[in-house]
């Protein structure tokens, strides 16, 4: 896995060109991501992409960890960091750039607008980072069950998703999925 | 470059120390998703910001692309502590918890092929698509779109979850489009 100059320029500039469209955060990436490291350079198999992404909700750190454990992926410790800093470096020089304008307008009804207008944009991608998972992991009857049933543990329980994920690796390891 | 004025309800001046403490604090200990964990450290912890202030972070942060927190971090850092801070910030919750990551990692690479390993990676993965579907859900109970929303919003999944059309096109079209009929709608 060592990592050339070349495959860390690919992933530079694969994923600071997507910075700007995470509209919703990393989790509403994912398709696009998938798209782009699985089918387009081959970097991984669909299977791996969705362990490196269970594995990056199993450590600490905020969502953006999953494109850590991509770069790491494809091209070791240097892949990880170049592709931290090239996914969120464009947009946080943008935020920088632009929180001024937006404390203006903090009550105003642009802001409520533009807000108004992402959120049904944000959740119809987040939904199909899920149905991207979902298709990319084990696809057995079990794994469906698991789906499934952590679906419903998020969106009705308050309980941690770390525990969910562990009980589903303890489900997988009886032989659940 | 001058400093924005400090937040009201919260200490003036934030030291960088402490700046940068928050932020690792909330990086590193921030398992499960870290916004609820940010809201704890920063507003009842070590009270730098109120419960309205942080609220309308969040909100300032969602029209923004990029990662909710890594935003957060670049706005508060930039508050307290001007360019340098947003720098402190990052460091905390992004580079920090990226090697905890990479240790994590190197230790899955050792035991990835284990059978035992592998049904358990396997399982885990399953259930963490369901951890996404599930966060899908909730904040479509919590937004509750009007109808408008709502079909802008089925589009999208169609156009980047079922066909895979690339991101940017399908952006293109859908956020000129949702302002525009929330502007129309807002007059």
């Amino acid at each position: 896995m060592s990592a050339s100059p070349d495959v860390l320029w690919e992933i530079a500039w694969r994923f600071a060109s997507l910075s700007l469209l995470a509209i919703g955060g990393i989790n509403a990436l994912l398709p696009e991501i998938h798209r782009v490291a699985v089918d387009m350079e081959g970097w991984m198999t669909s299977a791996e992409f969705a362990d490196l992404f269970a594995l990056a909700q199993l450590a600490p750190g905020p969502n953006a960890m999953v494109i850590s454990l991509l770069g790491w992926k494809v091209a070791g410790i240097a892949g990880a960091f170049v592709a931290t800093i090239a996914a969120c470096g464009p947009s946080s020089l943008l935020c920088f750039f632009a929180m001024r304008g937006l404390e203006r307008m903090r009550n105003g009804k642009t802001r409520a607008v533009l807000q108004r207008a992402l959120a049904p944009v944000a959740i119809g991608l987040i939904l199909a980072s899920g149905y991207t998972l979902a298709r990319a992991a084990d696809r057995s009857p079990g794994a469906l069950l698991l789906t499934v049933a952590a679906t419903a543990a998020i969106a009705f329980t308050r309980v941690n998703p770390v525990w969910i994920l562990a009980a589903a690796a303890a489900a997988g390891v009886a032989g659940v999925a | 470059m001058t400093r924005a004025d400090p937040p009201t309800g919260s200490r003036g001046e934030i030291s960088r120390r402490e700046l940068f403490a928050s932020f690792l604090k909330i990086g590193l200990l921030g398992f499960g998703g870290v916004m609820p964990l940010a809201r704890r450290v920063l507003v009842d912890e070590r009270r730098l910001l109120t419960d309205r202030e942080f609220a309308e972070m969040i909100g300032m942060c969602q029209v923004l692309p990029g990662p909710n927190v890594v935003n957060l971090s670049v706005i508060l850092g930039a508050r307290w502590q001007g360019p340098v801070g947003s720098l402190l910030a990052l460091t905390g919750i992004l580079f920090v918890p990226v090697i905890a990551v990479l240790v994590l990692a190197t230790f899955y690479a050792s035991i990835a092929h284990a059978p035992v390993a592998r049904s358990a990676i396997g399982a885990a993965s399953a259930a963490a698509a369901g951890l996404i579907l599930g966060t899908a859900f909730r904040l479509l109970t919590g937004a509750r779109p009007p109808m408008r929303g709502l079909l802008l919003g089925v589009a999208v999944f169609v156009a980047v979850g079922v066909l895979q059309a690339p991101l940017l096109w399908v952006l293109a079209v859908a956020v000129p489009l949702g302002v525009a009929l929330e502007w129309w709608a807002s007059r």
